[in-house]
């Protein structure tokens, strides 16, 4: 046999001067001078053989004479494995069951004040909403409660729990259980009620208090004084685990990374997630005034990561979110379950929404985009049976519209095994799924993340690899 | 394979015969098997002898090196016999075949040609034979997969006897490459009681294929990985640690944290320095303290991934502090031995040592006595 080596399809993508960086189909990537990236594409065979060697094992090369098959076997269960959650029933349930809310934040549209009736579901919806759940074949649901403010109906979550694990226990399902809040009206016999159904929360943090209560205006202006206590009151009943802070980034919070960050440190969270602002619904007639660019959000997530980074030099490691979601693309061979940037699209497959106005959605973004006027993107309704939820037309579009290998723009994108185009947001941004990938922020975002990501994993230490490594979950298949 | 002197009774050479004491032998005794007996005076070498003339298959044996629950062949005209199965060691081997389909720069036991289709047979009466049953039972070579189905004869042989005894397989598993074959044997061998031992040497062919000296040998190794994790069996990855995979440790670590996840551990072994290692010598001679940093930076991708490993035949000094955990005493009791300057150490009950053959070649590093230093307050 020759060992000559040909080269596999590949893409590549200037990271800086002179410094390029190649990703192969199994989603391995490697830095590469020009003069190398040249020498791949038409000359492999003059590179130096311990380049030669890493780019075979890293799926860009073959040896020409090469005839047995534990290589080509070797890449195609590499990229199933990377395919693992795109291919299982819907296991993340998002339930809607008021749009109530105490607060009138600028950036959040959707909610209803507590005077408003008619935005919320009733027990009988939940019935039908639980019976669809559970005809997902997946062993594992997540079920999260969303509003609005969920816990102003206390008495809608409290049902729903109950008929979730009534089910959970007789169908022989792992259950995960959320619950998305300020926390403002948690009280002890609630957190009773958590601890007995081991229910997880989920609130709203955006940095310190003054940062946190010009963004989440109440009339009493003192959200994040409650939202702080409902921490300590979960903490203390739940413990220190059960309750986990979401960010949202208005323009305003741009200014202020490091005080974000460190907001986080001090309230003890062991996560953060630098979520910039989606443009949905009301949201999108106040982009002036809220929104920001690509560029600003980068500048902003660059500082932030910096100064998680510090802290976690110091010894106070804090994961942040967005970073993991990337690095587990980057780093790890399995994909860890994160529903953002799958290809195809989980939206609407791995993903349900079932909201207060009784329709199902295929993401949290399709619901809001449905307060706006835009219902384009309406499944069903909450007592379809899941196959047909499933097979509904808009699902179809979603399939076709969120697959990189479709998408233009995408098929030639060196990321294209780690990133997807975002159908919703195309929707919300252009008023077509099937954008091309290029015209829209999702694409310039995570182009910029993925790149300022390998830059950083160029050049980092070997202890921050480590950390890396970490956050990208490399070891979690092994573990479950 | 320990060839010990002893007497006998018995006059041509023998099949496997199970020791047990003479006053066990009554105790001991089922049809069907043959049996050699331990005795220490005459009226016991003329009981067995008795015993013999009225058909029992037993004959008796004097030797200081045997024990009660060996499994032995004798060689009346040499005065001695070869010890199959020794009960008392930790590490269990059963030899298949001296054949092999690849060529090894660090090959301990370089492969021969010769038909030896009889080390099956001798195998499987080496299992009838044994009393108790091993925790684990090696199955080597050569390259057992050449014997085809009857290495599932053997592991059969072995699960029927002892369901509990764990069998270890040590192969190159390029023929399990073929998918007739991995499904013949991963089928008919029982994964739940199996873990197969597979060298990998390099990520890349040419890297691979030059140490195992076998054109195309890479691509059927992964190939037959590939149907071992397909099949649900276990598999223990090991390397070599001899120069051109020294060269290469990180990136090969990074190539099986990517590619084999499925590996339940990753083996990193000193060379044994004898056979074809010592006609390589220039290749294989190594001296593991100058490697520190490279063993680190490969020990360290595979704990990213979470993979384990451990380090085999590397004595205790002969490891950076931070490593010396992950080492195991793992040199078969009978290839096992020190140096005179472990006797001034104080790990050395936890130090696997060296195998009885460094004096002739050479020693995997520099030895320095490690010294516990007592806290004092």
């Amino acid at each position: 046999m020759s060992y000559a080596q040909r080269a596999l399809p590949f893409e590549a993508r200037e990271l800086g001067h002179d410094s390029w960086v190649a990703v192969s189909s199994a989603g391995d990537f490697a830095f590469l001078s020009l003069d190398e990236l040249q020498l791949l594409r038409h000359e492999p065979a003059a590179l130096p053989l311990v380049k030669q060697a890493e780019l075979q094992a890293k799926h860009f090369l073959r040896s020409v004479g090469s005839s047995a098959s534990g290589l080509d076997r070797l890449l195609r269960s590499r990229q199933l494995a990377k395919k693992e959650t795109t291919v299982g029933g819907p296991t993340l349930h998002i339930i809607v069951p008021t749009l109530q809310c105490a607060h009138t934040c600028r950036y959040c549209q959707v909610s209803r004040s507590l005077e408003d009736t008619g935005f919320s579901l009733g027990n009988k919806d939940l019935d039908d909403i639980c019976a669809t759940i559970f005809e997902s074949p997946a062993e594992k649901l997540t079920i999260e409660f969303q509003g609005g403010d969920p816990l102003l109906r206390f008495d809608l979550v409290r049902y729903g729990i109950e008929q979730v694990s009534r089910l959970a226990e007789e169908r022989g399902k792992k259950v995960r259980i959320v619950v998305a809040s300020t926390l403002h009206q948690l009280d002890g016999e609630m957190c009773d009620f958590f601890k007995v159904h081991g229910v997880f929360l989920s609130t709203s943090i955006d940095g310190p208090s003054w940062l946190h209560n010009k963004n989440r205006p109440l009339r009493t202006r003192d959200s994040y004084e409650r939202t702080v206590a409902g921490i300590a009151l979960a903490r203390d009943r739940l413990g220190s685990e059960a309750v986990a802070a979401l960010m949202t980034a208005t323009g305003e919070s741009l200014k202020y990374p490091q005080e974000i960050v460190d907001e986080y440190v001090r309230l003890g969270f062991r996560e953060i997630f630098l979520r910039p602002l989606s443009l949905y619904g009301f949201a999108k007639r106040n982009q002036a005034l809220l929104g920001y660019g690509v560029r600003r959000y980068q500048d902003f997530y660059e500082r932030a990561l910096d100064r998680v980074e510090f802290w976690a030099d110091q010894g106070v490691e804090m994961r942040e979110v967005y970073a993991s979601i990337v690095l587990n693309k980057l780093l790890s061979t399995f994909d860890s379950g994160y529903v953002d940037l799958q290809s195809p699209t989980v939206a609407g497959q791995a993903v349900l929404v079932y909201n207060y106005d009784r329709f199902v959605y295929p993401s949290d973004e399709a619901r809001m985009l449905a307060e706006s006027g835009d219902q384009s993107l309406r499944m069903g309704r909450i007592d379809e049976p899941l196959t047909e939820l499933l097979g509904s037309p808009v699902r179809e579009q979603l399939a076709q519209s969120g697959d990189a290998s479709l998408n233009a723009s995408c098929s030639k994108c060196a990321y294209q095994t780690y990133c997807a185009p975002n159908p919703i947001d195309a929707q919300a941004q252009l008023g077509r799924m099937s954008a091309d990938a290029a015209d829209t922020d999702h694409c310039a975002r995570h182009i910029a993340l993925f790149d300022f990501w390998l830059r950083r994993l160029r050049s980092a230490s070997p202890e921050r690899l480590d950390r890396y490594h970490s956050w990208a979950d490399c070891g979690g298949s092994r573990e479950r | 394979m320990r060839r010990v002197l002893a007497d006998t009774n018995a006059s041509r050479a023998q099949p496997p015969r199970a020791v047990v004491d003479y006053e066990e032998l009554a105790s001991c005794w089922s049809p069907g098997y043959r049996y050699a007996a331990r005795v220490s005076s005459d009226d016991e070498r003329l009981g067995v002898e008795a015993l013999s003339a009225a058909g029992l298959d037993v004959v008796w044996v004097e030797s200081p090196d045997i024990r009660s629950g060996d499994v032995i062949s004798l060689s009346p005209q040499a005065r001695s016999c070869t010890v199959l199965f020794r009960a008392a060691d930790h590490h269990h081997a059963l030899f298949l075949t001296n054949r092999c389909n690849s060529y090894c720069l660090m090959c301990s036991q370089p492969p021969t040609t010769v038909d030896d289709g009889w080390l099956v047979e001798e195998a499987i009466e080496v299992v009838r034979h044994v009393l108790d049953p091993p925790a684990v039972l090696g199955i080597t070579g050569g390259e057992p997969t050449l014997l085809g189905s009857d290495l599932a004869r053997v592991t059969r042989t072995i699960n029927e006897k002892f369901p509990v005894t764990r069998v270890e397989i040590l192969t190159n598993a390029r023929l399990l490459g073929s998918s007739a074959l991995a499904r013949e044997l991963l089928e008919a061998i029982p994964s739940a009681r199996t873990t197969w031992l597979v060298p990998l040497y390099g990520h890349a062919d040419f890297l691979h294929d030059f140490v195992v000296q076998a054109p195309g040998a890479f691509e059927q190794t992964v190939a037959g990985l590939l149907h071992l994790q397909q099949y649900g069996h276990a598999i223990q990855l090991r390397t070599v640690l001899i120069e051109p995979v020294l060269q290469e440790l990180p990136a090969l670590s990074e190539f099986v944290a990517r590619n084999l996840p499925f590996v339940r551990e990753v083996a990193l072994m000193a060379p044994e320095p004898i056979g074809f290692a010592l006609a390589n010598r220039d290749l294989c001679a190594v001296d593991l303290n100058d490697w520190h940093d490279t063993l680190r930076a490969g020990a360290r991708t595979l704990q990213r991934y979470g993979i384990p490993f451990m380090f085999m035949n590397v004595p205790l000094c002969a490891l950076p502090h931070d490593l010396k955990p992950y080492a195991q005493r793992s040199i078969s009791d009978w290839k096992n031995t020190y140096a005179p300057e472990c006797n001034g150490c104080d790990v050395r009950s936890d130090c696997c040592g060296l195998f009885t053959w460094y004096e002739r070649g050479w020693r995997p590093a520099k030895l320095v006595p490690i010294k516990l230093l007592e806290a004092s307050l």
